[in-house]
């Protein structure tokens, strides 16, 4: 007696209301227990509580399907079943072509998108080898959804919240061997244990300087009556009082203490302060919570995290002498990012330092030429470009500069160029020795092309969107990224402005850019995993900067361009876009996790190389990862291949 | 009579209740001329208490069900019977039930009777089927009075009918198994063995259907040839 299918499974799911109850109570099933304890070897399954899997379990069909036979197809109408792969491999065709667009295998589940949406799949999912299906009928999905919280998240989310995940167990790595209380995430709150030592401004520095000395502190806060800081004074403003034959110290403090001293709230975290630090050469952050002060962080507090290395570092960088202590610096960066990895930080907070490092390396340099060579008496600013330029830099990276300065006309121009080309050639080589290799295509300051004027920097910017030539959309993706290291930020914002109303009226230029970032496929599908490079008798491997990151660095510039955002960051540019409502906020956090994890995953492998003394590459074995972050690798790749549809969709290519 | 009655086994103890239920199990069905898809199987395994076919004993029953062309995971079925005077034996071993899980079980009657009901009509699939068919249709008799007549087709014959290339002779489950990369949980587990002779069965119904064998009437015929075939000597 066959039932009709729809209602038998009515009434299966109306007679299992109280199916968890029940598989709490009696002894589950041994079929039941065995797929169960299969589920649990996967996420999102392994989050989900034993009776919502038990649930899940009982309500599902298993199916074969022999390679070739179709699951689901466009032309089935609303998807109502949600597939778990037990075993084997199903590919997604697009009704348009034979490729394929995605796989999937064991243990990961489709057509998630076509079955919350109500509606038919667009890719055509077909067996690729024998395989077995768990098929959950759609009331059951439903009911699975509602009651399951870690489901509903993968179910809405997908692969961020694998992301999460993963994130999760870095964390815990870095927990387990720090201890909580050594993550660049501490709240400040936390770190600034003592009540910090404070005067009011009518002090004499006689008596402020005892109270230092007996509390044994490096920084006393002078505030009002209502405890709002007026001013700080630490050891090395003593230095500057002794040092500048003050012998009078029963001045009151306030005539020598640094007035309006930089603060956070208790709230923000340890990174933020070492970030601070580093960026405004100072020791001590102010912790302030309602105008109020509540504590003072330190250097040395931030020390016993072992994260002032990056301080110190900034610090050492910007008094180094001469370029051979700069040199020496340059291995002490790598280590501090060997011991940030190591300790948890997530590659955003690594670029960001790099970057930081860097541009002060790149200001101490031209600091320490225009020393030596002389001041050729011109203002001028350094500008970088590409990765530099989007604050996206790695350890390892070419220099990509140039000078802007400002001319009255073509002859002042030259004119001054013939004044700043001996001293850009001298930085450049300076660059050059502290490890920023020379740029092979000679993306340098020295190039005479790229010492420029503004309004020639304009014209040549011009040209660029005017005529899209295949060596002008290149050099776009290059240019556009720029951004001022040392010297006056003005002129550079107005050049950045030019370019985005050019290109916000230049329909064709962005489509052109739209097709550049379709360059590089995003390596999925296809081939079992990843669709892989072999390179002579090389084992295949993966590119993770140009198959992974290009397409995301590429759309999310062409995006900004075209929609007037100022950013250069590929992450930013991401989150102003949504706020713009350019690119859905799902799609945007999803975008942003995936970019985040393939550098992540990138820095890694750098780290790695250079412990083991290999040449440094971006090439990457995806056997060598392990199950989860190969499986995150993936579908981050596959967030990139999203995006790159949602730029064919948008440009009608 | 009264002479030979000491002979016969004495008829099964069944309360009215049970009586009821024996009366109203379903005649089977005969093998249909539907498309493959449309008929309901049971797939049964058996733990016994060794291979004697008259002395031993059926110690649980593992049946899933495939319909519509899938096994249904809401449709699975699980006993161990209890036999108090099972002894304890070697094949221990193997099924894993000790002592106490067989004392835990449930009343023979009771569990057969279950299994008839999800049988219902239904023709019925096993690996090396005549051992199942044997043991289970002997513990009917005994327990209930019960005569088995479903429909009762071998994987193992289906296998090497469908798959002449599969390069093992006289394979057991676990060849199969390995041939076609099945993922099996616990082994001579009853219903674990049942899932896989099952899954094993939905890649046979594939074949089959590849073959033109569209209907359960189809397949037996196709099978009562090929068994005649194996059987006639060879020159």
């Amino acid at each position: 007696m066959q039932l009709d299918n729809d209602k038998k499974t009515a009434v299966t799911v109306m007679s299992k209301a109280d199916a968890f109850a029940q598989a709490g109570k009696t002894a589950v099933l041994q079929n039941i227990q065995g797929t169960l304890q299969f589920l649990q070897r996967f996420p999102p399954f392994n989050q989900m509580e034993n009776a919502h899997l038990a649930f899940l379990v009982e309500q599902c069909q298993l199916r074969f399907y022999a390679p070739g036979d179709s699951i689901l197809k466009p032309s089935g109408g609303p998807v109502e079943h949600f597939y778990i792969v037990k075993q084997g491999r199903v590919i997604g065709e697009r009704p348009d072509t034979t490729e394929t667009t995605f796989e999937i295998t064991t243990g990961e589940c489709f057509p998630l998108a076509a079955l919350l949406g109500e509606r038919a799949t667009r890719t055509e999912h077909k067996a690729a080898e024998d395989t077995f299906c768990l098929q959950l009928n759609k009331p059951a999905f439903i009911k699975l959804f509602a009651l399951s919280s870690p489901f509903r998240d993968f179910a809405l989310r997908g692969v961020s919240s694998l992301l999460d995940q993963v994130n999760q167990q870095v964390q815990q790595k870095a927990v387990e061997t720090l201890g909580t209380q050594y993550s660049l995430n501490t709240r400040l709150g936390e770190l600034a244990m003592r009540h910090p030592v404070t005067c009011n401004p009518h002090t004499p520095l006689r008596e402020a300087v005892t109270l230092m000395h007996e509390q044994q502190v490096g920084s006393i806060v002078i505030v009002d009556d209502n405890k709002a800081p007026l001013g700080i004074f630490t050891l090395r403003d003593l230095r500057h009082v002794v040092a500048g034959g003050v012998s009078d110290f029963s001045q009151a403090i306030d005539a020598h203490m640094t007035q309006a001293p930089f603060f956070l709230t208790p709230d923000h975290s340890a990174f933020d302060a070492a970030i601070a630090m580093t960026e405004r050469h100072i020791a001590h952050v102010c912790l302030v919570k309602d105008q109020r002060l509540c504590g003072v962080v330190s250097e040395r507090d931030l020390f016993s995290l072992q994260r002032v290395d990056l301080v110190h570092l900034a610090r050492t960088i910007r008094n180094a002498p001469r370029i051979d202590n700069l040199v020496a610096i340059r291995g002490e960066i790598g280590q501090l990012v060997e011991r940030m990895l190591a300790h948890g930080a997530s590659s955003t907070q690594i670029t960001h330092i790099i970057t930081l490092l860097n541009d002060h390396t790149v200001c101490r340099v031209i600091e320490l030429s225009l020393a030596e060579k002389g001041d050729p008496g011109v203002p001028f600013s350094w500008l970088c470009f590409g990765s530099e330029g989007r604050r996206e830099q790695t350890l390892y990276t070419d220099q990509d500069n140039g000078i802007l300065f400002e001319a009255k006309d073509a002859s002042e121009a030259a004119a001054i160029r013939g004044r700043l080309l001996p001293l850009a050639q001298h930085i450049n080589q300076s660059l050059a020795l502290c490890g920023f290799s020379l740029c092979k295509g000679n993306i340098m300051a020295g190039n005479p092309e790229l010492c420029l004027s503004r309004a020639e920097w304009a014209r040549r910017f011009a040209a660029f969107i005017r005529e899209a030539t295949p060596e002008n959309l290149l050099g776009s993706s290059i240019y556009f990224d720029l951004r001022v290291v040392w010297g006056d930020e003005q002129g550079c914002e107005v050049l950045r402005q030019g370019i985005l109303d050019q290109v916000a009226d230049n329909r064709l230029f962005q489509r052109m850019l739209a097709e550049n970032a379709l360059r590089q496929r995003p390596p999925v599908g296809r081939f079992r995993d990843f669709v892989l490079t072999r390179k002579g008798g090389e084992k295949a491997t993966l590119d993770l900067k140009v198959q992974g990151l290009t397409p995301f660095v590429d759309g999310a510039r062409l995006l900004a361009l075209a929609n007037g955002i100022h950013a250069n960051n590929t992450l930013e540019r991401l989150r102003q876009l949504v706020v713009k409502e350019v690119i859905e906020p799902l799609d945007g956090a999803a975008y942003e996790e995936a970019y985040h994890f393939i550098q992540q995953t990138r820095m890694q492998q750098h780290q790695l190389q250079s412990r083991e003394n290999q040449p440094y590459s971006n090439r990457v074995d995806p056997d060598s990862l392990n199950h989860l972050d190969r499986r995150i690798l993936r579908e981050s790749l596959r967030q990139a291949q999203r995006l790159q549809s949602s730029l064919t969709l948008r440009y009608q290519l | 009579m009264s002479l030979f009655a000491w002979l016969r086994a004495a008829k099964p103890q069944l309360d009215a209740i049970q009586q009821r239920r024996l009366a109203q199990l379903p005649k089977p069905a005969t093998l249909s001329e539907g498309a493959l898809r449309s008929q309901r199987w049971v797939v049964v395994d058996l733990e016994t208490s060794g291979l004697n076919l008259n002395r031993d004993q059926v110690l649980s029953i593992g049946a899933v069900v495939i319909e519509d062309g899938a096994v249904d995971f809401s449709q699975l079925f699980e006993r161990t019977l209890q036999r108090p005077e099972t002894k304890l034996s070697p094949s221990v071993l193997i099924h894993g039930l000790g002592p106490s899980a067989i004392a835990a079980g449930s009343d023979p009657v009771e569990a057969l009777l279950d299994f008839m009901e999800y049988v219902g009509d239904s023709p019925l699939l096993a690996f090396h089927a005549p051992f199942d068919q044997h043991m289970l249709s002997r513990a009917l008799k005994d327990s209930l009075g019960y005569r088995l007549t479903h429909p009762f087709l071998d994987v193992a014959d289906i296998a090497p009918l469908l798959c002449p290339e599969a390069p093992i002779r006289e394979a057991g489950l676990d060849d199969w198994v390995k041939h076609f990369h099945l993922e099996v949980g616990e082994r001579h587990h009853a219903s674990a063995d049942a899932l896989a002779t099952a899954e094993l069965m939905l890649i046979l119904f594939s074949r089959a259907r590849q073959q033109s064998i569209d209907t359960p009437l189809a397949l037996h015929t196709r099978l009562s040839q090929w068994k005649r075939r194996q059987q006639a000597p060879s020159f």
